[in-house]
């Protein structure tokens, strides 16, 4: 258990603690290392906070009449009937 | 049984709608820009921060769909030809627009002393902060900002990922990369928007400059 470390964590384990894909023995370790360590648990925070901002990136909207413009312009350039 | 007595019909599949398209079929073309128009003006918006942009960006992607495929090859999933057609026109329009410079990631990971604790100073602890949808909004225009500046490479899959919601194994099909190459380009992007959006948190209010 000596080389699990904060670095270990974040830079190589991290993604995987979130996505799921770790295995249960090895998510125990960590989860044993983030309460006793609270800068982890502090960029584990952050780390999840920065997932959820990026969500609401997503456009609320699209342009209601983006399809028809889409097939106007085509149409206008490949030589279609409109 | 429907008015016209004929049975309901199954969607088209992509394929369906590109052979269809190939074969001159005006119906298959319209039916393909009702399926995609949306997440190809989304990708698009992604590279170019701009709705105007983005709106033209996915008018030249329908435009190459219309004239190139023919090349594309049947035994590939329609899909991640289109969002890398998609990806090209606006990296385009981007690099016209604006010629940028990637910022070198490296300079924005944590650091840590050699026994492998953090030795990043410590910052203030904004993870609370986006619980106020207002500041989350504000929060989320600058990581967007940020995230504008990382190398393409990290850029497609943290917006492919984190804000489309895309499956991994979509993602590196579209990107035609391995999983684990995802994985790694994803986290070091998080790291960065992390702490970029970590140093913006840190400056004093006025008050308590001048205290």
């Amino acid at each position: 258990m000596s080389d699990l470390t904060c670095k270990k964590f974040i830079l190589d384990c991290l993604i995987e603690f979130e996505d799921g894909t770790m295995a249960a023995e090895e998510r125990a370790l960590f989860q044993q290392h983030m309460e006793l360590c609270p800068p982890c648990l502090r960029f584990l925070t952050s780390y999840r906070a920065t997932g959820k901002t990026l969500k609401l990136l997503k456009p609320e909207e699209i342009p209601p009449d983006l399809a028809r413009s889409v097939l106007a312009f085509v149409r206008a350039r490949a030589g279609r009937k409109a | 049984m429907k008015p016209d007595g004929r049975a309901a019909q199954a969607e088209p599949s992509d394929l369906d709608l590109v052979r269809g398209i190939k074969s001159g079929n005006e119906d298959a073309f319209e039916q393909m820009v009702e399926r995609y128009h949306a997440r190809v003006y989304s990708l698009s918006y992604g590279v170019l921060r701009n709705a105007e942009d983005a709106e033209e960006a996915t008018q030249d992607t329908f435009l190459t769909l219309y004239r190139k495929i023919g090349t594309f090859d049947e035994s590939k999933k329609f899909f991640s030809w289109f969002y890398r057609v998609a990806l090209n026109q606006a990296y385009s329009r981007a690099r016209r627009r604006r010629p940028t410079t990637a910022v070198p990631i490296e300079d924005y990971l944590p650091r840590f002393s050699s026994d492998g604790h953090i030795a990043s100073p410590e910052l203030p602890d904004w993870s609370a902060s986006i619980e106020d949808g207002a500041i989350a909004r504000e929060l989320a225009g600058r990581a967007g900002e940020f995230m504008a500046d990382l190398p393409p490479a990290y850029r497609d899959v943290i917006w492919m990922y984190d804000v489309e919601e895309m499956s991994s194994s979509d993602i590196a099909e579209t990107l035609e990369i391995s999983i684990p190459a995802l994985k790694s380009r994803l986290h070091r992007a998080r790291l960065y928007v992390r702490q970029r959006l970590a140093e913006i948190s840190q400056a004093p209010a006025p008050e308590e400059v001048s205290r």
